[in-house]
C-alpha cells in the first residue's frame, strides 16, 4: 500500500487579505493550507505532487488563474481546481470549467459553500490518486509476468479457452493451465472477471 | 472885431472839433470787430462799417441808401419796416438795448447766425439806430459740435452700458453722474450717491472688504482703481459692475476729485456664469462616464475587501466555537476585518469625491501625491484588464495651483484611454507608465505612456473634437474636456508617439507661485 498523506489546500490569490482570510478559515476547520501570491510562485514551489486541491483566483496581474490552469494541465497535474471569481467573470469561469476545473465560486462567498466545494475536490483528488495507485500496482504486477505468461494473459483476456490458447501458442493444454495459474497468482486475481477488469483498467485507450 | 474875431476863432475851433469827432467816429466804425450799421428811422442804411462790408460782402456804395431789411431773411425782411413804424409810434422798445441772436443775409444770399445789438442815437429827431452785428457762425458750429459729441457720448455709453462720473472731495463744486450712470444705478437724473453710502450700503457685503481696500489704495495714490464687484440697487436688483477710477490730486497732495467709469457687466457675467455652469455640467458628465467605464474595476476593488471581511468573520466564528479557541488568531482576524472595512471605505470615499458634483476649487497641488492618491482608482481598472500601472515621479516636485479632482479626471481619462489601447497587447507590453517631472520653464509635466496600438492618422486629426471617439461605448468627450480643463489651468495637452510603440499623452501645468507662510 502507498503511504497515506494528509491533503493540503493550496491557495493562490494576489490579494493579501483574501489570501490570509482563506488561510485562517481553512486552518479553523483543521485543513492544512499553503498560500501563494502568484501563479509563478505556486509553480516554483516544491510540492512533490502532494494530494489536495487548488483554490485559485481567476484574475491576477501577471499570470492569470486561467494561464496557471493551462500550465498545470501541460504538466499533467491532476490537482482539482476551484476558481474564485468576482462579479461579471462568468465567461472566464465557463472557460475554466471547459479546461477541467472542478468548480468555481463567486466572491464574497459563504464559508460553508467553499468548504463543501473543497471537500468535494479533495474527495475527487483522493479518488483520482487511489485510481492512479491501483493502476500503478496493476502495472507492477503485469511487469512481473514472463513474456510467455503475458501472451497467455492477453489471450485469456481476449476470452479464449485454454484449448484454443494451447493451439495458438503451440503448447500443451497442461502447460497453458500452469501459466494461467501463475498469472492469476502474480496478478492477485480473485476470479477471471477480476483479472479482466484489472487489465482493462490500465489499458484503456484514454490513459 | 475882436469878438467877431474871437467868434470866428471859436467857430473854427468848433468846426475843427467836429471834424476831429467825425474822424474819430469813422475810425471807431472801421476798427470795430463787429459789423456796425447805422440806419435812419425808416430803415435806410446810412453807415456801413468795414467789418460790415466784410461780413455781408457789400461795398458801401452798393448798400448805403438801401433798406436794411435787405440784410435779413424772410419773414423779418418783410416785417422790418412794420417794426420801425410801430416803434416810431409807441416808442416801446422790443430790441433796442436788449440784443438777440438772429440770422442775417449776405449779398450772395447765404444766411449766417449772428448776435445783434441795437442802440438808438439820442437827442436827434427823427432818431437813428446803430446795429452791432457779430458773426457767430464759428461759435454756433462749436456749440453744435459739442452737442453732437455729447449726444454721441451718451449713445455710446448707453450702448456700452457704461456710465462716468466726477466726484469732488469737499468744496462746493457739484458732482457729476452721466445719464447712463443714473440708469445703471437706478437713481434720478441729477442725483448722485455719496461714496460712503455707495460702499457701505450698495456694494454687496461679500465684496465690500475688497472694495474698501482698493478704494484706499487709490486714495493713497498707490494705484488706479480697477475692480469688479456686485451691488444691490435700491429696488433690490443685483448688478455686476466693473469700476475704473482715478484720484486727481491737488497741489497740496490731497485728493481733489475722483474721475471714473462704471461699466454694467451684469449681462456678460450672467452669460459667463451660464457658460461656466454648462461647462461644469459637461465636465461632471464626462467624469461620470469615465467612472462608468471603470465601474467593473471598482466593483472588483470593493469586492476584494468585502470578501476578505466575510471570510475572516466566518473563520472567527469557527475558531470561537472550538473548545479552546485560538484567541490570537481571532484578534489578528478582527484587526484585518477592521483594516479591510477601511480599505473598502477608502475606495468608496475616493469614488464619491471623484464623481461628486462640486464647486471647482483650486489649491496648491503636489502632482506626485495626486498620482499616488489616484493610484487606487487607476490601478483597479488596470488590474482588471491585466495591465500594470507604473508610477515614475520626480521628487521633490514643485506644487501647481489646480483643482485636484479635475486633474485626477484628466489623468484618469488618459489612463483609461491607455488601457483601452492595450487590450490586445502581448503580456510583456501591458504596462501604463505615469510620469511627472519639472520642466525648465516653470511648468510641471505629467505624461501617460502606453504601448498600445497607437493612433491612426485620421484619429489624430479629430482627437480633441467633442464627440469624436474610436470606442464603441465612448462619449467622445474625454479628451475634449481634458484639454479644456488643462487650458483653464494655463497648461497644454498634446501627444507624441511612444518610443517603440503606442502613444504618450503629455500635459503641463504652471508651477504655482511660491507660497509664503506665516504672513
Amino acid at each position: 500500500m502507498i503511504k497515506e498523506q494528509k491533503p493540503t489546500v493550496f491557495v493562490v490569490d494576489d490579494d493579501a487579505a483574501v489570501r490570509d482570510s482563506l488561510r485562517l478559515l481553512l486552518k479553523s476547520v483543521g485543513l492544512p493550507v499553503e498560500v501563494f501570491e502568484s501563479g509563478q510562485d505556486f509553480l516554483d514551489a516544491e510540492r512533490d505532487d502532494r494530494p489536495g486541491c487548488l483554490v485559485l483566483d481567476i484574475r491576477m496581474p501577471g499570470m492569470s488563474g486561467l494561464e496557471l490552469q493551462v500550465k498545470l494541465n501541460e504538466r499533467h497535474s491532476i490537482l482539482p481546481i476551484i476558481f474564485i471569481t468576482g462579479h461579471g467573470d462568468v465567461p472566464m469561469a465557463v472557460e475554466a470549467m471547459q479546461a477541467g476545473a472542478v468548480d468555481f465560486i463567486q466572491k464574497p462567498f459563504r464559508d460553508q459553500d467553499l468548504l463543501d466545494r473543497i471537500n468535494q475536490a479533495l474527495e475527487k483528488d483522493a479518488g483520482s490518486r487511489r485510481m492512479l495507485a491501483e493502476r500503478n500496482m496493476i502495472r507492477k504486477r503485469l511487469e512481473s509476468l514472463t513474456p510467455r505468461e503475458r501472451e497467455v494473459l492477453d489471450l485469456v483476456v481476449a476470452g479464449k479457452a485454454n484449448k484454443v490458447i494451447a493451439g495458438d501458442l503451440n503448447l500443451s493444454q497442461r502447460t497453458v493451465e500452469i501459466h494461467r495459474a501463475r498469472v492469476m497468482e502474480k496478478m492477485e486475481a480473485h476470479s477471471l472477471a477480476h483479472l479482466v477488469r484489472m487489465v482493462l483498467e490500465v489499458e484503456r485507450p484514454d490513459e | 472885431m475882436a469878438s467877431k474875431h474871437t467868434q470866428a476863432a471859436r467857430g473854427a475851433a468848433a468846426r475843427q472839433a467836429r471834424s476831429r469827432q467825425g474822424l474819430e467816429y469813422r475810425a471807431v466804425l472801421d476798427a470795430a470787430v463787429d459789423a456796425i450799421i447805422v440806419i435812419d428811422h425808416v430803415g435806410t442804411i446810412q453807415e456801413f462799417s468795414q467789418a460790415a462790408q466784410r461780413t455781408f460782402g457789400y461795398a458801401p456804395e452798393e448798400i448805403i441808401g438801401r433798406n436794411v431789411n435787405e440784410l435779413m431773411p424772410e419773414p423779418y425782411r418783410r416785417e422790418h419796416d412794420g417794426y420801425l413804424h410801430r416803434y416810431m409810434g409807441s416808442r416801446d422798445p422790443h430790441i433796442i438795448g436788449i440784443g438777440r441772436e438772429v440770422r442775417a443775409r449776405r449779398k450772395d444770399g447765404s444766411l449766417f447766425p449772428c448776435d445783434l445789438a441795437v442802440g438808438q442815437v439820442r437827442g436827434i429827431e427823427p432818431p437813428r439806430f446803430i446795429g452791432f452785428i457779430r458773426d457767430i457762425t464759428a461759435r454756433k458750429e462749436a456749440e453744435e459740435q459739442l452737442r453732437r459729441s455729447e449726444a454721441e457720448l451718451r449713445l455710446a455709453q448707453e450702448l456700452a452700458n457704461l456710465g462716468n462720473y466726477v466726484m469732488h472731495v469737499g468744496g462746493d463744486t457739484s458732482d457729476y453722474f452721466s445719464p447712463q450712470l443714473h440708469r445703471i444705478l437706478g437713481v434720478q437724473p441729477g442725483e448722485t450717491v455719496a461714496r460712503d453710502e455707495f460702499v457701505g450700503r450698495w456694494v454687496h457685503p461679500s465684496d465690500r472688504k475688497r472694495v474698501v481696500v482698493e478704494f484706499a489704495r487709490m486714495e493713497a495714490g498707490k494705484s488706479a482703481l480697477d475692480i469688479e464687484y456686485q451691488v444691490v440697487l435700491r429696488d433690490g436688483t443685483g448688478k455686476h459692475l466693473h469700476h475704473l477710477s482715478q484720484a486727481v490730486f491737488g497741489p497740496d497732495g490731497r485728493v481733489q476729485k475722483y474721475v471714473g467709469t462704471i461699466h454694467d457687466i451684469t449681462d456678460r457675467r450672467r452669460a459667463e456664469d451660464e457658460a461656466r455652469v454648462l461647462q461644469e455640467r459637461l465636465t461632471h458628465f464626462s467624469r461620470l462616464s469615465t467612472m462608468g467605464e471603470m465601474a467593473a474595476g471598482l466593483a472588483h476593488e470593493i469586492n476584494q475587501p468585502l470578501s476578505a471581511i466575510a471570510t475572516y468573520a466566518q473563520a472567527c466564528q469557527r475558531l470561537l466555537r472550538q473548545p479552546e479557541p485560538a484567541v490570537d488568531d481571532v484578534v489578528a482576524a478582527l484587526e484585518q476585518v477592521n483594516a479591510q472595512a477601511l480599505r473598502a471605505g477608502e475606495v468608496i470615499r475616493r469614488l464619491r469625491n471623484f464623481v461628486k458634483n462640486r464647486e471647482v476649487k483650486r489649491e496648491p497641488v503636489n502632482c506626485a501625491r495626486l498620482l499616488e492618491d489616484l493610484r487606487t482608482l487607476a490601478e483597479t481598472d488596470a488590474r482588471l484588464h491585466n495591465i500594470r500601472l507604473r508610477l515614475d515621479c520626480q521628487e521633490p516636485l514643485p506644487t501647481v495651483y489646480a483643482d485636484p479632482i479635475q486633474l485626477q479626471q484628466v489623468i484618469l481619462n488618459l489612463v483609461r484611454n491607455a488601457i483601452d489601447a492595450m487590450l490586445d497587447a502581448p503580456e510583456d507590453r501591458r504596462e501604463v507608465v505615469l510620469m511627472t517631472r519639472e520642466l525648465a520653464d516653470g511648468e510641471v509635466e505629467v505624461t501617460v505612456a502606453d504601448h498600445g496600438t497607437g493612433l491612426a492618422p485620421e484619429a489624430t486629426e479629430h482627437l480633441f473634437n467633442p464627440f469624436f471617439t474610436t470606442k464603441a461605448s465612448g462619449t467622445g468627450l474625454g479628451l475634449a474636456i481634458s484639454r479644456s480643463i488643462v487650458r483653464a489651468h494655463g497648461g497644454r495637452l498634446w501627444h507624441t508617439p511612444n518610443d517603440d510603440c503606442g502613444v504618450r499623452f503629455h500635459f503641463t501645468l504652471p508651477v504655482s507661485p511660491a507660497v509664503t507662510t506665516g504672513e
